[in-house]
């Protein structure tokens, strides 16, 4: 089985980092995305919560494929940091005061 | 760049497909299984199956409970319904945190002693606790529920001929050729199933799986979430005086002529002969898709109604939706069927893939098999023939282990557990064709003997179940039969003989050559 | 029994689908079907499976009907095809019969 990159050999940081990308990045992107929701919705709170949870698996899937068809861990990474920072920023700014 | 793309789903699809592979293939089983939970338990107690599923039965429940737990801090009582027709009692003795239970036995009137059971309720919990501590069954069985997600979706993407191959299916091919035929079709055919259980399996614990949200909006009252979303009462406090309960039948008869279609399924009583006792009747979900909480709550000395819940706001409806279709508690029983057959080609959906990985890397002629290939075709055959076998023994155990026996739900389940052992250390003695077939003729013996063990055991059994028209015995028994019935067949054609090998072989060449 | 109809339907659906592709209309008929023919499937097939979901709703209305006409869907495909599998002309002399018994419930003949 070749490790997901199309130049071939076995680069084990580089899939470990990966591997970390997606499990513990993706539960993270997930966790913001159901943060967000709750926080921005403009919904009843129980509502807003509840979309929130729904989506989160599909931003955690979404993630893991993400990383393992990005080129390069870099790359990988990057998919799972930015639009996590950018949820962040988002749910702060828009935190019920 | 678009060919890497594929090959990298590809790869997450073996890998996001074997790692929780073996789980996967439990948790699939057992949670088929689970669709006939109350058949199952039925079949486990056969006597004590109850007609009656009113006033009558709630009113059982009730004395029976005040005679054995007067002085409990909660009971619940789950009213039978025709595809779960026990009667079951459960309650919270001052002090403790769980709920003790029982069924109650129609012909005393008392909780059934001997026989004691989990019945189907085993292989229910078992498919998202894997009868660990919860907090980690639970995890683990998300965790892989997650890895089941990605894998569908990848494999979506890596299947390029979904349209061209839809009814391909090439059986005696060689290699894994009509193997991967067999896991296409079980994958693409009944795909909304699989992306339905899956998805709708995380969120049956979204609140354990992702609290997040809901931790920051409630500022992490988790209880007022619930509160809200699923529209429960909140908790009474005890008075700490006594007074009488109020009669149940009333009550229950008020809940009937409001929900005639549905019925009652669960009747709670908080702080049982205080004067600020509550009383909570459920509503039944038979022919409801979406499970929405739906509750009457009473006070409990006057028989006064004060409070209908129920929560209508359209997420809480999707989850409900979500939910219902998980649990498919609906009895409709030509649809019933129906998830219980998708949730036997998911089974085999995940164990055909388990076993194309170990075909595709077969050896050739002459050379060693590795460790890891020898590992997982110990863990295949153990999983995919000895979890059957364990299921088998399970319902063995609980005919043939003495009434009167302490910790006797313990010991079904150990003897489930010590078979499924068993199965694993075969696997690793006798890897190849022949310990396949030889664990296949042990779960269709085991299988096709269990009506047998029910005719020498019971007096429910085939000879009187069909002549009186008892369709959850002898379906249960039929449906022995049947998985016996595919066992045999699979271990028919498992079993090594060397002439016929080589003559099919012949047939096939001669075959292609005049085709 | 009337769920028959409803498996009666997307039975010869897909029946006719898969003989709109040259390697099952070689399987099951010999040959490979000419343009007209292969149209003629494609249209005949997609309506019948359009049209199996109504007895789905009729019988057990809108959302449960949508959710068994999916399984109606991979139930008939499966029959499909381990009937193409394992025994090829029951799996013609199935396309007429199954919706003639559909039918004959429906209308509640004995």
């Amino acid at each position: 089985m070749s490790a997901p990159r199309p130049e071939g050999g076995r680069r084990w940081p580089g899939l470990v980092s990966r591997v970390v990308a997606a499990v513990a990045g993706g539960y993270a992107l997930g966790a913001l995305v159901s943060i967000a929701c709750a926080v921005l919705l403009p919904l009843a709170r129980s509502e807003a919560v509840i979309i929130g949870m729904m989506l989160s698996f599909f931003a955690y899937a979404g993630v893991v494929l993400w990383v393992f068809a990005a080129r390069d861990a870099w790359r990988a990474w990057a998919g799972v940091l930015l639009p996590g920072l950018l949820l962040m920023l988002v749910s702060w700014a828009g935190r019920p005061s | 760049m678009k060919e890497g793309f594929r090959q990298c789903m590809a790869w997450l699809h073996t890998w996001a497909g074997l790692i929780p592979g073996w789980i996967l293939f439990a948790v699939f089983l057992t949670g088929t299984a689970a669709y006939y939970r109350g058949e199952i338990s039925a079949w486990m107690r056969p006597d004590l199956r109850m007609e009656d599923r009113g006033p009558e039965a709630a009113m059982l429940g009730v004395r029976e409970l005040q005679r054995i737990a007067p002085d409990a801090t909660g009971w619940i009582i789950g009213l039978p319904t025709e595809s779960d027709p026990l009667l079951r009692l459960y309650w919270r003795p001052p002090g403790e945190r769980r709920f003790r239970d029982g069924i109650l036995d129609p012909a005393t009137g008392r909780v059934a002693e001997g026989g004691e059971t989990r019945g189907g309720e085993f292989f229910y919990r078992f498919h998202f606790e894997l009868h660990m501590p919860p907090i980690w069954g639970r995890w683990l069985v998300g965790f892989c529920a997650m890895a089941m997600l990605v894998a569908i979706i990848s494999g979506i993407i890596t299947h390029r001929r979904i349209f061209a191959d839809f009814f391909t299916f090439r059986p005696g091919k060689a290699g894994s050729r009509s193997w991967l035929d067999a896991h296409n079709l079980l994958a693409v055919l009944a795909l909304p199933y699989h992306l339905m259980i899956t998805y709708t399996g995380l969120l049956t614990l979204m609140t354990m799986y992702m609290p997040w949200g809901m931790q920051l909006a409630y500022k992490g009252d988790q209880q007022a979430f619930i509160a809200e979303a699923l529209s429960i009462a909140p908790q009474p406090r005890p008075a700490r005086e006594t007074a009488p309960m109020t009669d149940i039948a009333p009550l229950v008869a008020e809940a009937l002529r409001r929900w005639p279609e549905a019925g009652v399924r669960r009747i709670g009583v908080s702080f049982p002969g205080d004067a600020n006792t509550t009383i909570v009747l459920g509503k039944g979900d038979r022919h409801e898709l979406a499970i929405r909480r739906r509750e009457l709550v009473f006070a409990g000395t006057t028989g006064e109604l004060r409070l209908a819940t129920g929560n209508d706001a359209p997420a809480a409806q999707t989850v409900g939706v979500a939910l219902g279709l998980h649990f498919a508690r609906f009895e409709w029983p030509f649809l019933h069927g129906l998830f219980f057959l998708s949730g036997l080609a998911g089974t085999a959906m995940v164990g055909t893939g388990l076993v194309m990985w170990v075909a595709k890397r077969a050896p050739k002629r002459g050379e060693r098999r590795s460790f890891g290939l020898r590992l997982v075709e110990a863990l295949n055959m153990g999983t995919i023939f000895g979890l059957p076998i364990a299921m088998f023994g399970f319902f063995w155990a609980n005919r043939l282990l003495p009434g009167v026996l302490d910790q006797r739900p313990a010991w079904e389940i150990r003897i489930f557990f010590a078979l499924w052992l068993a199965a694993y250390f075969h696997a690793s003695l006798r890897p190849g064709r022949r310990g396949w077939a030889e664990q296949a003729g042990l779960a269709a013996a085991l299988a096709m003997l269990l009506p047998v063990l029910n005719m020498l055991t019971t007096r429910h059994h085939l000879g009187v179940a069909l002549p009186a028209g008892d369709w959850l015995m002898a379906g249960m028994d039929l449906g022995f039969l049947g998985f016996g019935l595919a066992f045999a067949l699979a271990a028919r054609k498992l079993w090594p003989r060397p002439g016929l090998a080589v003559a099919a072989a012949r047939n096939r060449q001669l075959r292609e050559e005049g085709a | 029994m009337m769920a028959v109809l409803a498996l009666g339907l997307a039975y010869p659906g897909f029946l006719l689908l898969s003989l709109a592709m040259d390697r099952h209309h070689r399987d099951l008929l010999g040959g490979s079907p000419g343009r007209v023919r292969r149209q003629l499937c494609r249209i005949g097939g997609w309506a019948l499976l359009g049209l199996s979901i109504l007895p789905c709703f009729a019988l057990w209305g809108w959302s449960f009907g949508a959710v068994a006409w999916c399984g109606v869907l991979t139930l008939a495909a499966f029959a499909l095809v381990a009937l193409t599998t394992y025994a090829p002309r029951a799996a013609l002399l199935v396309a007429p019969l199954l919706p003639a018994l559909g039918g004959a419930a429906w209308l509640g003949l004995p």
